[in-house]
């Protein structure tokens, strides 16, 4: 199985803090403790991070700032000791390349194109994984037989699947999840927590997933409430 | 074809990236149709007095019966720093004229003439021959000289025919060694030198000798001196005026020099023509020129418009591509590659088409006296004018993608 270049492990991130932070939207409310918001909170390479909270809790809000795709909060964020609000665009796209996966809870797929060819797309920009690997993901998660379908002709499910694959197919120190696993059954949700506690156990990285009742079934998480 | 080009060339209008070729295509080919022929047809006037450039005016007073009464056909000092003063000049000289006898005469086996003449200068950086054949060193006894085309023609079809000897071509003519005698003013102190025609001219009713040369001759047997001769004046001289002077100007077609001319009652002696007809081809090209620019900045604008729509429509995908890491650079390419293409297509159609064209019209041009001008300026110019719009529309296209970077909310 290959490994991550030494280099790239040499800048990794370790944690990430959320100082303080909270969405712009809520500032003139009032809302409930949270573990995230107005607080100091430390996410630490290795971990397993169970968000949940309910809907309009802003987990959406929190994966696309620590993204690095929003920037309206109050607070800051650091990568280890650096606040990314003074990252330019092109150290945010090599933080995506290299140290930060996400899977967004629209999945961002393309339609157009087919399940092989969205998952080759990120798989080709990063040259992580050989496309063996990624055949046995598909034929481990059930969606080998839909390799070369359109994605925009399958169903949420499925999409969700191949999303799951296409997220992993990167080295990365964490990996944010946005309701993974909604539209699948408990067997797949069960598949799927294995495969992507398996390659981030395989690049010592943590894992951050969120949900509003369907969580990733991960072991032993880390439960966080927003 | 790679999955980001599958994807973001998905919604590209092949009729909008065709009008942008046909408009580009179309400016940059009047733009490069119009040089060509600048460069082809402006030697048809500057070739034809190869002495003396398009922007000289040689100027005189007009020869009237009260001028010359008066004796006032001749400029003043006060007169020529008026002119200096003239905005468009950019520098003048007086002609300095001969203060002693000049005899000529030619031997042709035996059949000979001679003839009295005349000798004028101007400073040598006015007149456009090279140094090797305009110069004249003291103890010298050849004289380069240049004398007006007229002169040739009266010889040849007055003078030659009436006294039956052979007309001679210019050529044939500067071959012929003149004999020319100078003397002062009663005749004695004759000096012998020989002539060597340098070349004629149409513009220049003279017969011009170096600068140096007429200092010298004046030195040796003139009386007289202009205000324009420090070199020679002493006190028993007579100081005359010069009655030419030549000016270099700004704009040979400006109305200021006609109306400045026409109001002191100066001529311009030569040919006049030259000078209006190359400022005519100038204004008209410029005119040409303009609307070739004109046509093709809007062609810039009408790509970067497409190129902009295109990659508005595209937004979102253009979005998850960012998401997913890819490097703005990478993103773009796409949308760089159609600018490259479209702009290089319409450059190489817009060459051909002026060449074509410059095909057309070169064999009449060829009998009016034109030249062929050379194509590398008009090359040089179609790549930078594509590059500029390749470069522009680039530069657009990476806006747009820092701009797909964040979507609002």
């Amino acid at each position: 199985m290959p490994t991550p270049p030494k280099k790239e492990k040499e800048k990794m991130i370790t944690t990430i803090s959320i100082e303080h932070a909270l969405p712009r939207v809520f500032v003139s409310e009032k809302i409930p403790a949270s573990d995230v918001w107005q607080t100091s909170l430390k996410l630490r390479r290795g971990e397993k991070y169970l968000i949940e909270a309910a809907s309009g809790g802003g987990k959406s809000s929190l994966c696309a700032y620590i993204f690095g795709s929003r920037t309206d909060y109050e607070g800051r964020i650091l990568f280890d000791s650096v606040d990314v609000a003074s990252f330019n665009i092109d150290k945010w796209q090599e933080i995506r390349r290299r140290h930060i996966a996400y899977l967004p809870q629209e999945l961002s797929l393309f339609p157009e194109l087919t399940a092989w060819e969205n998952i080759q797309l990120k798989n080709r920009l990063t040259s992580h994984v050989p496309d063996s690997r990624i055949e046995e993901w598909m034929e481990m998660i059930g969606i080998a037989g839909r390799r070369d379908y359109p994605c925009g002709r399958m169903s949420i499910g499925q999409q969700q699947r191949v999303a799951i694959i296409r997220s992993i197919c990167q080295p990365f120190d964490f990996i944010l999840l946005d309701e993974p696993v909604s539209h699948l059954d408990e067997e797949n949700n069960r598949i799927a927590a294995r495969m992507i506690a398996e390659e981030a156990a395989r690049q010592g990285a943590a894992i951050v997933s969120t949900s509003v009742g369907n969580p990733l079934l991960l072991p032993d998480p880390i439960k966080l409430s927003l | 074809m790679s999955f980001i080009s599958r994807l973001l060339r998905k919604n590209i209008s092949p009729a909008r990236i065709a009008g942008f070729i046909l408009s580009n295509f179309i400016g940059l080919a009047i733009v490069l149709g119009g040089l060509i022929f600048y460069l082809d047809a402006r030697s048809i006037w500057d070739s034809e007095d190869s002495f003396i450039r398009s922007d000289y005016l040689v100027i005189n007073k007009k020869v009237t019966s009260e001028n010359t009464l008066k004796g006032a056909s001749s400029f003043s000092e006060n007169e020529f720093k008026e002119i200096l003063n003239q905005p468009w000049v950019r520098k003048a000289a007086p002609f300095t004229a001969a203060s002693y006898r000049v005899r000529a005469s030619l031997n042709q086996g035996g059949r000979g003439m001679s003839t009295a003449m005349f000798f004028e200068s101007i400073p040598d950086e006015y007149v456009d021959v090279p140094k090797s054949q305009w110069s004249w060193k003291e103890g010298s006894d050849e004289v380069p000289l240049i004398i007006s085309k007229d002169y040739l023609t009266l010889y040849n079809f007055g003078f030659a025919s009436a006294a039956g000897l052979p007309q001679m071509s210019e050529g044939l003519m500067s071959g012929i060694p003149l004999a020319i005698t100078i003397s002062d003013e009663d005749g004695n102190n004759a000096i012998r030198l020989n002539g060597r025609v340098a070349g004629y001219s149409n513009r220049l009713n003279t017969i011009l000798v170096p600068q140096n040369f007429m200092d010298w001759s004046n030195r040796m047997l003139a009386e007289n001196s202009d205000w324009s001769d420090r070199s020679h004046q002493s006190d028993n001289s007579k100081i005359s005026n010069p009655a030419r002077i030549i000016i270099d100007v700004n704009s040979p077609g400006d109305v200021a020099i006609n109306d400045f001319l026409a109001s002191h009652d100066y001529e311009v002696a030569g040919d006049k023509t030259a000078a209006s007809a190359s400022f005519l081809l100038k204004l008209v090209v410029g005119i040409v020129l303009a609307i070739g620019g004109v046509i093709t900045v809007l062609s810039l604008f009408i790509l970067m418009l497409s190129v902009s729509l295109l990659m508005e429509k595209n937004r979102d995908k253009l979005h998850s591509l960012l998401m997913l890491g890819y490097p703005l650079g990478k993103v773009g390419a796409p949308y760089c590659r159609i600018v490259i293409t479209a702009s290089a297509a319409a450059g190489i159609l817009a060459f051909i088409a002026s060449a074509l064209l410059r095909n057309a019209y070169l064999e009449p041009l060829r009998g009016l006296g034109a030249g062929t001008g050379s194509l590398w300026p008009v090359i040089i110019l179609d790549l930078i004018l594509t590059a500029i719009i390749i470069l522009f529309n680039i530069l657009a296209v990476r806006k747009k993608v820092k701009a797909s970077w964040r979507i609002s909310r």
